[in-house]
């Protein structure tokens, strides 16, 4: 993957720049069918009718935004897969509000493993109320590994 | 082995953090579950993948946990991966942790300067193992101790790392290559007396009396 575009550049070019803005509004229904989707059982996030009713905290890895890397953003050689999301709650979404999801590149890194040289893109969506108060940061993080080579088979 | 010293110490040399990019555990949880599960260890080092975290205070845990938490790093060689025991401020200015194309011979000068001392770890894995690139590279000046016992080797990985620990006369050591909790202490190294911080560490990997130890098959 030495080939790739030299990571310093693409870093200095593109990280913390916003490349997306989306607005969303959920009602409680789809809210409280996403927790219980995802297991949830307390009542907070499962019965809209609770006095603390509330998205789960993982429920900001379900918004995306329309773009997956900023316009102009080089096409990598190698095979790309999800690496993995992760979310930072400040304060509750709850349904009814319109949320902005600002979303930029928060880090474009390397690494080496069994499976060779893996450039790692982590893409950040900010989530705020209408005050402009953050409720919410969802990294997505997608990884870009070298093509296999007969190596691996052995 | 260690028969006239009276309090020998085994410590997991391996570990990592959520503060590698690819770490799932939590500090405060390594210790819980070293305490829970009674495991036969006395402390970890921290070696976070390309870095150095100069930040993280975890004395109070260490205290609270009665463990010895220690800090080192994982650095990115053309030999593969590389522990490096005793990181200063200093030795941070000499080269960058970050990079993955680090001339191995770099690592071990820099650490000699600065006390520091090198292992290249997991050496029988493919690509990331020392032993890969010995065809290529040669056999490298400088290396004294590699780790023999990774609680990440896979198949015949760490059965490579010995036969290459003998062939070269390098001392061995052991440690679980820990990302989440459950893997903690799955290798480790037992030393002749207390170590307390990372510079009784590296005095006691360059006196060379210690021991590599795996629990893997007992877990």
């Amino acid at each position: 993957m030495s080939d790739l575009a030299d990571i310093d550049a693409l870093r200095a070019e593109f990280l913390n720049k916003d490349f997306d803005v989306q607005t969303f509004v959920f009602e409680a229904s789809q809210l409280a069918s996403y927790a219980l989707a995802c297991g949830e059982t307390a009542a907070s996030y499962t019965d809209p009718e609770d006095d603390d009713f509330q998205a789960p905290p993982t429920f900001p890895t379900s918004l995306q935004p329309k773009r997956r890397l900023p316009e102009g953003f080089p096409k990598l050689p190698g095979l790309g897969m999800d690496a993995g999301k992760a979310v930072a709650p400040k304060l509750p979404i709850r349904p009814g509000v319109e949320l902005t999801g600002r979303t930029h590149l928060h880090d474009i890194y390397r690494k080496t493993g069994r499976s060779g040289q893996m450039t790692f893109f982590v893409t950040r969506m900010e989530i705020y109320d209408p005050n402009g108060t953050q409720l919410a940061t969802a990294d997505t993080r997608v990884v870009i590994r070298e093509k296999p080579t007969a190596q691996d088979d052995t | 082995m260690f028969g006239q010293q009276s309090n020998p110490v085994i410590l997991d040399l391996h570990t990592h953090s959520i503060k590698s990019d690819d770490g799932r555990a939590k500090v405060q949880n390594y210790c819980q579950w070293i305490r829970n599960r009674e495991l036969p260890i006395d402390g970890f080092v921290l070696t976070e993948h390309r870095q150095f975290d100069l930040e993280s205070d975890y004395s109070s845990l260490a205290k609270s946990f009665d463990l010895c938490i220690l800090k080192g790093a994982e650095v990115e060689t053309e030999y593969g991966h590389v522990l490096v025991f005793g990181v200063t401020e200093a030795l941070m200015g000499e080269f960058d942790f970050s990079s993955i194309h680090l001339p191995l011979a770099q690592v071990i000068e820099a650490a000699a300067r600065h006390h520091a001392v090198p292992v290249p770890c997991h050496p029988g894995r493919k690509r990331v193992g020392m032993s890969a690139h010995l065809a290529e590279f040669g056999i490298p000046d400088g290396v004294r101790i590699v780790e023999i016992y990774n609680g990440g080797s896979r198949d015949q990985e760490d059965t490579i790392a010995q036969a290459m620990a003998t062939e070269h006369n390098y001392l061995g050591i052991g440690g679980s290559d820990a990302h989440i909790v459950s893997h903690v202490g799955r290798c480790a190294t037992r030393f002749p007396g207390q170590i307390r911080d990372e510079r009784e560490l590296v005095e006691a990997l360059n006196a060379g009396e210690f021991e590599a130890l795996t629990f893997r098959d007992a877990a």
